[in-house]
Order: C-alpha cells, then structure tokens, then sequence
C-alpha cells in the first residue's frame, strides 16, 4: 500500500477535514435564518476558517475551499464534481450542513504537493 | 633473465600508458568533435536562425506594407538569445530529465469519485375542483362521481382525474353520435305508430291540421283546457286585444274631439261617433255627427250629419232605428234622419227655458217599444224626458237638487240594467247620486261620496247572468281613479288605481259580468278583468299617438271596443275571445270577488252606511 508508504502526515484525511469544516460552519453561520444581507459574510466566514484551519495542520499540500449556502424555498439543487489527480495522496470532502432556513454545502479538495 | 621481465613491465607501461593515451586522445577528439559538432549545429542554427529571421523580417515588412501588423512569433525568439550565451547541454538534459519525471508522475494520476449533492426540491402540493353543469344525461354522471375521489384524497395529483374526464367526453358524444343516424326498422316504426303516446299526439294534431285548413280563426285553441294554464301572460296579453281599424274622416275628423260614441242596436256594424267645434275650420258647422260602418273597409263615414252646436253626446234611437239623437252645447236636443238625405237634423228642441239652456252631456233612451222616452240631462241639473216624436216640448222636466238646495251639475247618467225609473248621476264636484224619475222620491236620492274630481263616466252593470248585479255602478273621475260602487252602499266598494292620468270614461262589458274598460288621458286603453286581478288591468293598449282618449264603447256583442280621442279618430279594437266571452263560473266567481272587497273594506272602512232601497 503506497498510501502507508507515503506517511500519514502527507495524505488528505478525510475525517480530519470534516471535522474541521464542520466546526468552520457551525461557528459562522450557527442557527442563523437565511438573511439576504448576511449570507456573504458567512460565506467568506466559512472559507476562511476552512482555511486557517487546513494550514494549520501543516501538511504539503494545495487546499481548495468551495462553500454554497442555499436558501429553502422549495427550489430543487444538483451538483456533481470529479477530479484527475493522485489518487493515493490527494482527495476531497464535502461536508453537507443545514438548518430550518437555508442549506450549507461546503467542499474541500487537498492536493498533495 | 631480470632484463626480460624487466623488459616486460615496462613494455606493459608503456602500452598502458599508449592505451590511456590513446583514450585521451579519443577523448579529446570526440569533446572537439562534440564542440565542433556543437558549435557546428550552434552555428547552422545561428545560421538557420539567421536564416528565418530574414526571412520573418522580410514577411513582416511584406505583411507592413500591405497593412497588417506584425504578429508575434510563434517560434521562440527566447531560444535564439540563448544561443549566444554559451549555454550548456545540461539544460538539454535537465529538460529531459524533467519531461522524465512528469511522465512518471502522470502515469500515477487517475479520476476520482464523482462527489454529488443534491437537494429534493419541496413538491407544491396543489388541489383543484371544478364542477359542469350536465350537457347531456350521459355526461352528468360521469363527472358527478369526480369529485368524491378528490375529496378523499388531497394528494392525489389533479392531472390524472383529468384525463378520465376527457376519455369520457369523447366517449359520450361518439355514442350518441352513433344513435342518431341509425334508422328504424319497420318494426319498430310500428311499434311507434301504435304507441299510446303517438295516438294522442297524432288525434290532437288531425284536429289541428283540419281546422287549419279550413278555416283562419286560433286553430290551436285546446278545449280541454290544458294550454290555458300555459299560456299566461305575454301571449295571451296579445290575444286580449288587437287593432281592428280606425275611422278617421280628413275632412270631418280633422282637430275634432270625440265626444260621444254609440253603437246601433239594429245593425251591429254601425258606430256612431259625434264631434265638437273644429276651432281651425270656423266655417264648417261646430257640431259633426258620422255614422261608421265597420263592416266594410271603406274609410268614409256612412252618414255624415251636421248641427249647428258642437254636440256632446249622440245615441241610436233605441226603438227607432232611423234616428239618430245628439245632445249639443246650447242645450238642444237634435234629432237626424238617415232617411232623409238631408244633413241637418230634421227635429230640434227649442232653445227655451222649458228645455236645456245648459250643455247637453247625456241623452239616454229608456222604456220599451211602445212606451218609450228620450232622457236628458244637462250640466244644470235639469232633467227632460221627451217623446221622439215631437220635441217641440218636453213630456216632464225636472230639477235634479240634492238636500233641497245643491243643484248637482251632471255630466255622466246612466240606468241599471232593466230600470227606467231609478238611475245613478255623475256630478262636476265628484259626488255621484242616485235619483229616479217618478214615484214618491222623485229626484235626487242618495250622495255618494269619493271621487276627489269631476265625475267624468259612470256606468251601470248590464250583464245579464244567473246573478243579478244590477246594483254595481262603475264611475271614472279626473283624480286618476275608476270607482267601484253598489248602490246599496254609500262609499266606494273599490278604488281602481291604476292610472296616471284623467280618467275619461268607463264602461262595462254587455255581456261579461266581470268586465269593463276605462280609457284615460294618456291614450291608455284598458280592460279590467274583476274575477282576474282588481290591482292591474288584464289587458291594455295604448293607442298609436297617445292622444288622450274621451269616450269608450263596447259593441253590442261584446266583442269590439270603440274608443274615441282628442284629434278625432275612432279607434276600434278586437277583444280576444278568452277575455270577452265569459263563463258560467263568471257571476259566481264576481259575487265571491266582491265578497272578499267587502271584506277588506269593511275591516278599514267603519263608518260605512247601509243604503236600503
């Protein structure tokens, strides 16, 4: 197993990074109601921490953060997303977050440098 | 010995040292024949590059010249400064390691799971009904048995019951699109023909078509009564009156008002009509009388008679049929032959105090053949009775006084059915009195009180029927109202108010108990039905241009209504047979109708006083 090979501090981690953007969410937006003025806030808010975060932990590798906040009202969404890369080293997570009024999707992708 | 292998090492030096030699030397000569190459490639890229800028340098200015700027090159220009940097081959060989090592690292490289989201989105739930109001049996039910599935379940999507309903609209129409042309089999043709239903519907329509081919009167008329109950209202109103003609003389009509109308006892046909002073002709004589004849369409006046006073009133001599009597404005009485070919009147009364001096507004012939006397009333209160034939002077004259001190000025007399002596009058200040001619109480007898203007038309109930209703007296006045009146009572059974303007005369059917006309200022004609409806006509026309109408006539047989008005035509209607004719029940359902008036009235007038006599 070449994962084991390459070490454990240089692979992408998924709980860990989960975990991670959980916290981010929960800490910006809470059990805040969708509110038009705010939401870009929060946004930048969960990226940032996201972010930070990831630094953090010090790893060589390339993070990259996407965050959607969706407002409930009935409207329908789909997204899907694949990536071409080392299979071994890098990988992704998606976190899925949400409250009464609005759904939270945030995705994180580690690219091994 | 010594010198032999000493010989030896050396020779072997020495070819050592030719072989290190000699691979220096290949050494050198290949890094020369490297350089060389090198320098030489360098060069001839030097050149070629050489070569090509020229070349690019000669298309540029080509390309200037013609006007399109230069593009940049595509070859890389970085590699020709660094051609003349004395650059090493190892970058040749770094690049190369390097692509080396990318196609390593790709071929480690592969596609990762495809990360989905998605979020449902919320189903609006939506409920519709609708509802059809049936277009055919078939359809109806279909669509009433809709709804309760809606009912039950709210989620159901309405889009699937809508097309079931649509299925079966299409069904219906094409089922009953297949009955229709499908044609009878003899059989069945029988069946039908014997069938109940088509018996009945074929023995009233042999009926129908026979009367119609025979004759033109109401061929749909149904004795057994059922259509009646139909036929209410609008149609029948219709039936109740029509326009027969209209007598109009141009030159004898023309700015006349009709004052008086009578129809001939003897003929039927003949309608007397007599007319005041024309004010636009002043030489015309001012009274005009014209027989009518109805039987013919000629529209000139039978007879034509002339008079020197405008004459109020006219009647056929009942017992001569020759006669005719007009009534003036001086106070004469005039009397014309037909026979005779003259127009003026062959007997005159006198103009002297004995006889009229006042307007002569009703002249009546009562009695029997051999006992019989002209009555006249004028606007005076005098009243003479006269033989027809002299009228030199009166047979009687009397002063029509109420209370020994009131002369009543009279303007409408009429005698019940079969009485000579007693008689009602028609006052100018509304009251209306009974009086009689002769026997112990001579003269006026009782005040009637009611009208709140001059009395204008009064008339006497003269349908004989199994009840008597002799005592019935209807009079008009100009407070807008026709009156109802028994002679047994003093106040008025019945106010009759439906018009909304003078009314000018009234008068009852000759034959039908229950009916009587009225005309009025508007040009109303009216017939009053009491065993119909008390509040509102039964039928009514207006006559074409509205003038007011003066005086009403009921033909003898009661089947025709004259009516005259203020420009001098003689308007004659047709009464339809439903309304004209009446029935057996007729007197009874009167006597019940006039129960119920007295009832009402009783209960509002308390201070009625019962007239005996």
């Amino acid at each position: 197993m070449e994962d084991y090979q390459t070490g454990e501090e240089t692979a992408f981690v998924v709980d860990e990074v989960s975990t991670i953007v959980k916290e981010a969410v929960e800490g910006a937006i809470g059990e805040n109601s969708y509110q038009q003025s705010r939401v870009k806030q929060w946004t930048n808010n969960v990226v940032e921490q996201c972010l930070s975060q990831l630094n953090k932990l010090g790893k060589p590798f390339k993070y990259i953060v996407t965050c959607i906040i969706m407002q409930k009202n009935g409207a329908g969404l789909q997204t899907a997303c694949s990536c071409f890369w080392d299979n071994t080293t890098d990988g992704s997570c998606t976190v899925r977050w949400e409250n009464k009024s609005m759904y939270c999707i945030v995705s994180v992708f580690g690219l091994a440098i | 010995m010594a010198d032999r292998t000493d010989l030896k090492a050396e020779l072997e030096r020495k070819k050592q040292r030719l072989a290190q030699i000699r691979e220096e030397k290949k050494r050198k000569e290949e890094e020369r024949k490297k350089k060389e190459s090198e320098v030489q490639q360098r060069a001839e890229k030097a050149t070629e590059e050489s070569d090509l800028d020229r070349k690019r340098k000669e298309t540029e200015d080509f390309l200037q010249s013609v006007g399109i700027s230069p593009e940049p090159p595509l070859v890389p220009t970085p590699m020709s400064p660094s051609s003349q940097s004395v650059s090493t081959p190892s970058e040749v060989g770094s690049q190369e390691s390097v692509d080396g090592g990318t196609v390593t690292r790709m071929r480690r490289l592969g596609a990762s799971k495809i990360v989905q989201i998605d979020f449902m989105p919320k189903e609006l739930v939506t409920y519709s009904k609708e509802t059809q109001t049936p277009i055919a049996p078939n359809l109806s039910e279909g669509f009433f048995s809709f709804p309760t599935e809606e009912e039950e379940d709210e989620e159901l999507p309405v889009v699937k019951t809508k097309p079931q309903s649509d299925e079966q609209e299409e069904e219906d129409p094409q089922e009953t699109n297949k009955d229709l042309p499908r044609e009878l089999t003899e059989e069945e043709k029988q069946q039908i023909v014997h069938s109940e239903d088509f018996l009945m519907f074929f023995d009233r329509s042999i009926r129908v078509m026979e009367r119609a081919l025979a004759e033109d009167s109401d061929i749909f008329f149904d004795y057994s009564g059922r259509d009646m109950e139909e036929r209410e209202g609008e149609t029948q109103a219709g039936l109740n009156m029509s326009f027969n003609r209209q007598f109009y003389d141009e030159q004898w009509s023309k700015h006349r008002v009709v004052t008086c109308l009578d129809w001939s006892p003897q003929f039927s046909e003949l309608l007397v009509a007599s007319y005041n002073a024309n004010e636009d002709a002043p030489h015309e004589p001012d009274g005009v009388v014209l027989v009518w004849n109805m039987k013919f369409k000629k529209t000139t006046p039978e007879y034509i008679f002339h008079c020197q006073s405008s004459v109020m009133s006219v009647g056929f001599a009942q017992f001569h049929p020759n006669l005719v009597v007009g009534g003036t404005y001086s106070g004469q009485i005039v009397l014309w032959d037909n026979r005779s070919h003259r127009r003026t009147p062959v007997q005159r009364t006198p103009l002297s105090a004995a006889a009229h001096t006042h307007p002569v507004y009703c002249v009546n012939v009562v009695g029997t053949q051999n006992a019989n006397n002209l009555i006249t009333v004028s606007t005076d209160g005098k009243m003479c009775s006269w033989s027809l034939d002299m009228l030199s002077q009166p047979q009687e004259s009397m002063e029509l006084i109420y209370n020994k001190s009131k002369v009543v000025a009279v303007t409408g007399m009429a005698f019940p059915a079969g009485d000579v002596n007693n008689f009602v009058v028609g006052s100018e200040e509304g009251t209306v009195y009974t009086a009689s001619r002769h026997g112990s109480k001579a003269g006026i007898g009782e005040m009637f009180e009611g009208h709140q203007g001059p009395v204008t038309g009064i008339s006497c109930h003269n349908a004989m029927g199994p009840i008597d209703f002799s005592h019935l007296f209807t009079t008009s006045s100009f407070d807008w109202t026709v009156k109802l009146w028994s002679t047994k009572h003093n106040k008025p059974l019945y106010s009759f108010e439906d018009n909304a303007d003078y009314v000018y005369d009234v008068m009852w059917s000759p034959v039908h108990p229950a009916l009587f006309a009225t005309v009025d200022g508007m040009g109303h004609l009216d017939l009053w039905n009491l065993n119909n409806d008390t509040e509102v006509p039964t039928a009514s026309v207006t006559v074409e241009g509205s003038c007011a109408l003066n005086r009403v006539r009921w033909a003898s047989g009661g089947r025709e209504v004259a009516a005259g008005d203020s420009e001098g035509h003689v308007w004659i209607y047709d009464v339809g047979e439903q309304l004209a004719v009446p029935h057996s029940e007729d007197w009874s359902r009167l006597a019940r109708v006039l129960m119920e008036i007295r009832a009402n009235t009783d209960g509002e007038q308390e201070g009625a006083i019962e007239v005996t006599g």
